[in-house]
């Protein structure tokens, strides 16, 4: 078993190092006919919030070349419809559940995390925290994540603020940290270059190939630093790209927006794994 | 208004599956181009397949026609499924979706912009009658109309009075004194039909949901039918790329539809 959560009184053992990540799979075996759950690690599922939230107007999907930008808003239906959606799924599932929890303001992000405690299978808190959060902002949110509730709370940390965040929450008691969430970008619509019309620009996260590198340099300065683990996150598309993240460092890795396209990668990787001598790791 | 309050569907989502499909051949038809696939399982009309073509996301085909052995899809001309070499191996998931849902009607109305158009032609002969509204911006992006079989009525609209009738489809306003406006022969026409299926752009769908109360008082559910066309990049709800806001909340357009009961979900009044 791999111990996401060392220092928390119940920690958070998972059989595997591979998880879908928030957003990407859903809430709950959305994609059971095309992925083996029992190869994951956990499920983690979409952002949810306190209370319900609206998706994004206007176009939220922005494609050039092997990249695109998505923004939609973190639709979902808020922590009460969730429960009542879903619990009983995950109940039933043969993976744990980690929710992610949209970190709004310290109040609601209590109240929300606090509802999750005690549900069965679900097994622990990812807060994602917004783009641009100050460092004191961020660790009111974590207390507040913890307050109430008694589940080990992992922090996925924005892109930008990796530096500044990253050995705070670690020291202020994170019990687990996800690097990163993806990297804002901006790209044009397709619409309007097919329309020859007034260029219209997209501002979302990031996906493709070019994030992964970023993400590795990411892990190669701060993984050995940090005094909890480290799940990565970002541009992962084959076994070889895992073994580098774990290699620098990783104790877990989270494959996002690639599975839309080849929801398969998550078992691949999570089988090459199995097979993959783990002290063959460099220092 | 149309409500924009969140809904969980109570959907119960059906098996989800890839498959590998064989490129044979695409080719021009102004203003589409035609590609052709062999595949085992292929969508219905209005539903779909998410094919991997090589690019970040998957492409969401929709059938033109269908046969036992596979279907082609029409696609805009810089579409990347015109680069394929026949013969090329393409993994799909699905079908995915929610189709039309024709019943047993008799009297088919079908209503598209150019440029929708493609996921509509699968019902061309769905129904012993049928009637089909294409409009453009102007004459020179309507498709020829012997390009569609002899039996259906064919209504052709343009936005600069062109060609045919003058629209937009849902527009009141006076027309010129050379030009007649659209709207009194839709309305005609959805007065006839037994049934009637939209593909426009989704932000039309309220204004002509509209058009079909005003022509049929209490309309059948799924008497109008809309495709609601947006990206879909998982195709089974995980995403929430494609959440289409209704008179009943969001909702899936790639689980829920894409094809939509058009009053019921656009209509800005009961």
């Amino acid at each position: 078993m791999i111990e996401l959560a060392p220092r928390h009184k119940f920690g958070l053992p998972i059989a595997s190092p591979v998880m879908p990540a928030a957003g990407a799979f859903g809430y709950d075996d959305t994609y059971h006919d095309l992925v083996d759950l029992h190869v994951l690690g956990a499920l983690v599922t979409n952002p949810v919030s306190l209370n319900p939230r609206e998706a994004a107007r206007g176009p939220r999907i922005a494609v050039h070349g092997e990249h695109f930008v998505a923004h939609t808003g973190l639709p979902n239906p808020g922590v009460k419809r969730v429960l009542r959606q879903y619990r009983q799924t995950w109940e039933r599932l043969p993976i744990p559940v980690i929710v992610h929890v949209i970190a709004t303001t310290p109040a609601e992000t209590a109240k929300a995390a606090e509802r999750f405690s005690g549900i069965p299978n679900v097994v622990g808190i990812e807060l994602g925290l917004v783009d641009n959060v100050t460092p004191q902002r961020a660790l009111n949110l974590l207390d507040a994540a913890r307050a109430d509730g008694d589940l080990p709370v992992i922090v996925r940390v924005p892109f930008t603020s990796v530096d500044a965040l990253a050995p705070l929450l670690a020291d202020h008691g994170a019990d687990a940290l996800t690097l990163t969430a993806p990297p804002r970008a901006v790209l044009p619509t397709s619409d309007a270059v097919d329309d020859n019309e007034a260029r219209r620009y997209l501002r979302g996260r990031l996906y493709g190939p070019a994030v992964l590198p970023l993400l590795l340099n990411v892990l190669a300065r701060w993984c050995s630093k940090l005094p909890v683990p480290v799940i990565a996150c970002g541009g992962i598309a084959s076994l070889q790209d895992a073994i580098a993240c774990l290699e620098l460092g990783a104790t877990a890795l989270q494959v996002d927006a690639l599975l839309w396209r080849d929801p398969a990668i998550l078992q691949r990787i999570a089988e090459g794994l199995a097979k993959f001598d783990p002290s063959t790791i460099s220092e | 208004m149309i409500s924009h309050q969140l809904l969980i569907t109570s959907h119960q989502s059906p098996m989800v599956k890839q498959q590998d499909a064989i490129f044979r051949q695409a080719y021009p038809a102004p203003p589409y181009w035609v590609a052709r696939f062999d595949v085992a399982n292929p969508p219905g009309p209005g539903a779909f397949v998410l094919a991997d073509l090589g690019g970040p996301l998957r492409e969401p085909l929709f059938p033109a026609t269908i046969d036992a052995d596979g279907f082609t899809a029409m696609l805009p001309p810089r579409h990347p499924a015109t680069r394929l070499l026949p013969g090329a191996t393409v993994n799909m998931l699905g079908p995915l979706g929610q189709g039309f849902r024709l019943g047993h009607a008799t009297r088919l109305l079908l209503v598209a912009e150019t440029g929708s158009l493609p996921p509509l032609l699968p019902l061309l002969e769905a129904a012993p009658a049928v009637a089909l509204v294409i409009e453009a911006p102007t004459r020179a992006q309507l498709p020829p109309p012997d390009r569609f079989p002899p039996t259906v009525e064919l209504t052709l609209v343009t936005r600069d009075g062109s060609a045919g009738y003058l629209g937009p489809l849902e527009s009141q306003d006076p027309a010129p004194a050379n030009l007649q406006r659209v709207m009194p022969h839709l309305v005609e026409l959805i007065a006839w039909a037994e049934c009637a299926c939209f593909a426009c752009a989704n932000d039309r769908y309220p204004a002509l949901a509209a058009i079909v109360r005003a022509a049929r008082i209490q309309p059948p559910p799924d008497f109008a039918q809309a495709l609601v066309q947006v990206p879909m990049p998982c195709g089974v709800g995980a995403c929430e790329v494609c959440r289409t806001p209704t008179r009943a909340g969001e909702k899936h357009a790639c689980i829920d539809g894409p094809v939509f009961d058009m009053v019921r979900n656009f209509a800005l009044t009961l």
